[in-house]
């Protein structure tokens, strides 16, 4: 395979998951606010702050408001990581080598793609945005779906699973992140109503919600939240799941070389502290410090595997 | 030299084929069915009028189908550009195929012997059999092509030559296309959409399958790797998905089962050329390339092209790869050259030209323009440089302005045109348009024939080609970009 396609590949994976990880914190936003009237003056803020977007919004706008967040979430074309751009990226990166996907896959990305080509800021009110976001989540389970279900377990799938899941551990940091240093508002005590409601919050964004309530019950605390979307190895958004996928993803493609396989994959340090690693420990430690690393980590992984498959220097 | 001398034709009449009647491809004279379209005709009265104008609707909507397979590529809008279609076949019986299939046979290989012959001894100009600043000086002389070797002395693997027909019934060529020829997928895809309409027919009448092209096309390319190589490795350079012969680049690369490249892809190290691919660089021995010349490396033609690989022409000229079509061969179909083409074949193969050209004028020779500028109305005058149909002018219906803007740049740069008389090219009964309260009629419509010729250890011809048919009424522009459309080609076998 082409080192250029395989790079289209990794960068169609990363920003389909970046749109749909997108979608569902606008989506729960929305949803916690309906709950709970915010007591907050702007309680759409978190949001930019989990993407570290402050600086491009504030070019874009004086004030940050429902309207103005779900615009630069979704619609905005200076936003290169608005969902409407994350999906046109998608397209654009599969376009040219579509003969090397599924027809079936092609044709639901570009089916999105015309959608969200057709978006106007009236879409979502005329939709409603609980529909509007059912309806955009359908179309991401239909793509990944038909990814599992159509595409052979080849360097290609390979590589979208390698995307994937270096965009996936990198927000689910970010997200856990904002939540546990800045999100509380000041007159509120840690592990009141509000403070529970958050972190139950940042489970639904994670789609986690149902999962964790399966394994600990109604009781949403800080280190199980932590624990769950950390260091569960068995939910599929976990840090730690995400990192064992790509680990095993890694030895697949060193067995499919010519060359020896390397003794250790670049991403065994990483698993190593996911593996040993508990939540009570970690925030005693530092849970900002150790989200920080984390994400080092990720980013010096993602450079690894970037030099490896798709530089073309 | 001058052009009489060269056998070349010079005007001193007025062009009285302009009168001349077209044929009808499927009907003489006399209005009766040639016999090779008897059962084609007989299939389609014996439709009812509302079906034959259903066989244009579902052809369209097939199209579209299919169209939305390969027009959104490059297609940022999401939209769909259809190369127009018509559903009423071409029939090419088998006695008339085998002359062609001969004369262009020969002509390619001439063709190939002199884009051979220029870039190494020059014998041909030496000889006088053309004239040296004519070959120097064409817009698609390549200096850096000097020299390079080609295995099996192949240097135009792929050529298309545009045929018509004309008033004799006789086919002859009005242009050849051996830079980068393209059209053969819409042959592929025509017969592919034709035979879910038409099978029965199809099968009654033996037609001669298109299929085999890739296959074809990849044997050949292989054929003329470097010596020495058992298993070369043959990819497909394409200037990326914004090209408008995209569609074609991929399906092409897909149906050979070749890796299809762009110039950020390769790299030539040692002269040697390589494609990057995950596991290293692998080893590239023939590159079917379908971008110009001017952007294949930059060390050599435009420095600013990204779109080639730097040192590509150092790695041909060591004779460690095969560029198919090789450098420079574009002036072998330069408008101006191409009136020498019947001398070449007789130089080169001692052979007596199998098909007539369409008599060229190039006004370059003073005598020559001021014959042609007397009755402008009457040829159609081409810039030499250009291709598409663009800049053309055609005298009978062309407007007194028009004919006197043509004097002018005649005269301000006469080597850049050639003249030739007005070609009654044939006409046939096509569909389009001619659906009128959900009936069909069938209306005459001129149309030309891009067959396909490969050449490797030896020569191979694509049983069709692509009939192209100027759809506007009385139009003889048959180009896409002038609103043209295809038909499906039908070659009978015996």
């Amino acid at each position: 395979m082409l080192r250029r396609i395989a790079g289209s590949l990794f960068w169609a994976a990363r920003y389909l998951e970046r749109a749909q990880w997108r979608a569902r914190l606008v989506d729960v936003n929305y949803h916690l606010l309906l709950e709970v009237p915010p007591r907050d003056a702007e309680p759409w803020e978190p949001l930019v702050w989990i993407t570290a977007e402050q600086e491009l919004f504030a070019t874009l706008h004086s004030h940050v408001t429902e309207a103005s967040v779900i615009d630069f979430y979704v619609f905005e074309k200076e936003n290169r990581s608005s969902i409407r751009n994350c999906i046109e990226s998608v397209r654009a990166n599969l376009s040219p080598l579509r003969h090397l996907i599924s027809s079936d896959l092609w044709l639901a990305v570009n089916r999105l793609y015309l959608e969200s080509h057709g978006w106007t800021a009236q879409t979502l009110s005329a939709a409603g945005v609980s529909a509007f976001f059912a309806d955009l989540q359908r179309h991401f389970y239909t793509i990944e779906g038909i990814i599992v279900n159509t595409m052979p377990r080849d360097m290609a799938y390979d590589l979208i699973e390698i995307g994937t899941m270096l965009e996936r551990p990198d927000n689910v940091s970010r997200l856990l992140d904002v939540k546990y240093h800045y999100l509380l508002p000041r007159q509120e005590e840690i592990g009141g109503p509000a403070d529970l409601r958050q972190w139950a919050a940042v489970l639904r964004s994670a789609s986690a919600f149902e999962a964790f309530r399966k394994v600990y019950g109604n009781a949403v605390r800080v280190d199980r939240v932590v624990e769950i979307l950390v260091f569960d190895p068995a939910f599929p958004r976990s840090i730690r799941f995400g990192i064992e996928r790509l680990a095993r993803v890694l030895a697949r493609i060193a067995a499919r070389e010519d060359e020896p396989a390397p003794r250790s994959l670049p991403c065994a340090d990483l698993l190593k502290i996911l593996r040993a690693g508990s939540a009570p420990q970690t925030i005693a430690d530092g849970l900002h410090e150790f989200l920080i690393g984390i994400e080092a980590m990720c980013a010096r992984l993602a450079g690894h595997v970037f030099d490896r498959y798709m530089s073309l220097e | 030299m001058d052009a009489q001398q060269a056998g070349i034709a010079v005007p001193g009449w007025k062009a009285e084929v302009a009168v001349l009647q077209p044929i009808n491809e499927m009907f003489d004279a006399q209005g009766q069915a040639r016999p090779e379209c008897a059962r084609v005709i007989a299939y389609l009265l014996a439709m009812e009028s509302t079906r034959l104008a259903d066989l244009g609707e579902r052809a369209h909507r097939m199209f579209q189908t299919m169209g939305v397979t390969f027009n959104v590529y490059g297609d940022h809008e999401g939209g769909e550009r259809i190369f127009p279609f018509d559903p009423i076949p071409r029939i090419i019986p088998a006695g008339v195929w085998a002359g062609l299939e001969a004369g262009l046979i020969q002509r390619a290989r001439a063709l190939n012997a002199f884009v051979a012959d220029i870039y190494g001894e020059g014998q041909i100009i030496k000889d006088g059999a053309i004239p040296r600043d004519l070959v120097i000086g064409s817009p698609q002389f390549r200096h850096a092509a000097a020299g390079i070797k080609s295995p099996c002395g192949v240097y135009i693997t792929v050529a298309g030559i545009d045929l018509v027909r004309g008033a004799d019934g006789r086919f002859h060529v009005l242009e050849d296309n051996v830079r980068t020829p393209s059209g053969v997928s819409y042959v592929i895809e025509n017969r592919r959409i034709m035979t879910r309409l038409l099978p029965e027919l199809i099968r009654a009448l033996r037609v001669s399958s298109v299929e085999n092209y890739p296959a074809y096309l990849l044997a050949s390319l292989r054929e003329v790797a470097p010596g020495g190589i058992s298993d070369p490795t043959v990819a497909l350079l394409t200037p990326g998905p914004f090209n408008s012969a995209f569609f074609e680049h991929v399906f092409l690369s897909q149906q050979m089962g070749v890796e299809l490249v762009e110039g950020r892809d390769l790299v030539c190290v040692g002269h040697k050329l390589f494609m990057k691919t995950v596991h290293g660089l692998r080893r590239i021995h023939v590159l079917y390339r379908r971008i110009d010349d001017d952007f294949l490396d930059p060390v050599v033609f435009r420095p600013d092209s990204l779109l080639g690989v730097a040192g590509l022409t150092a790695v041909l000229r060591a004779g460690n790869a095969t560029l198919a079509n090789a450098i420079g061969t574009g002036v072998a179909d330069d408008k101006g050259i191409f009136a020498y083409t019947p001398a070449m074949i007789r130089y080169y193969l001692g052979e007596e030209p199998l098909l007539p050209i369409v008599e060229t004028y190039l006004l370059r020779d003073p005598e020559v323009r001021a014959a042609v500028l007397r009755d402008l109305d009457h040829y159609v005058v081409k810039p030499t440089g250009a291709s598409g149909g663009y800049g053309v002018v055609i005298g009978p219906s062309a407007t007194d302005e028009e004919l006197e803007q043509a004097r002018r740049r005649i005269a301000a740069a006469p080597a850049d045109f050639i003249a030739q008389p007005v070609f009654p090219l044939s006409v046939h009964p096509t569909l389009a348009g001619g659906v009128a309260g959900g009936k069909a009629a069938l209306v005459a419509r001129h149309v030309d024939l891009r067959p396909f010729v490969l050449l490797g250890a030896r020569p191979r011809v694509l049983a069709g080609g692509l009939t192209r048919v100027a759809l506007r009424e009385g139009s003889l522009i048959v180009n896409s970009s002038q609103g043209g459309g295809s038909k499906d080609t039908w070659v009978l076998e015996e």
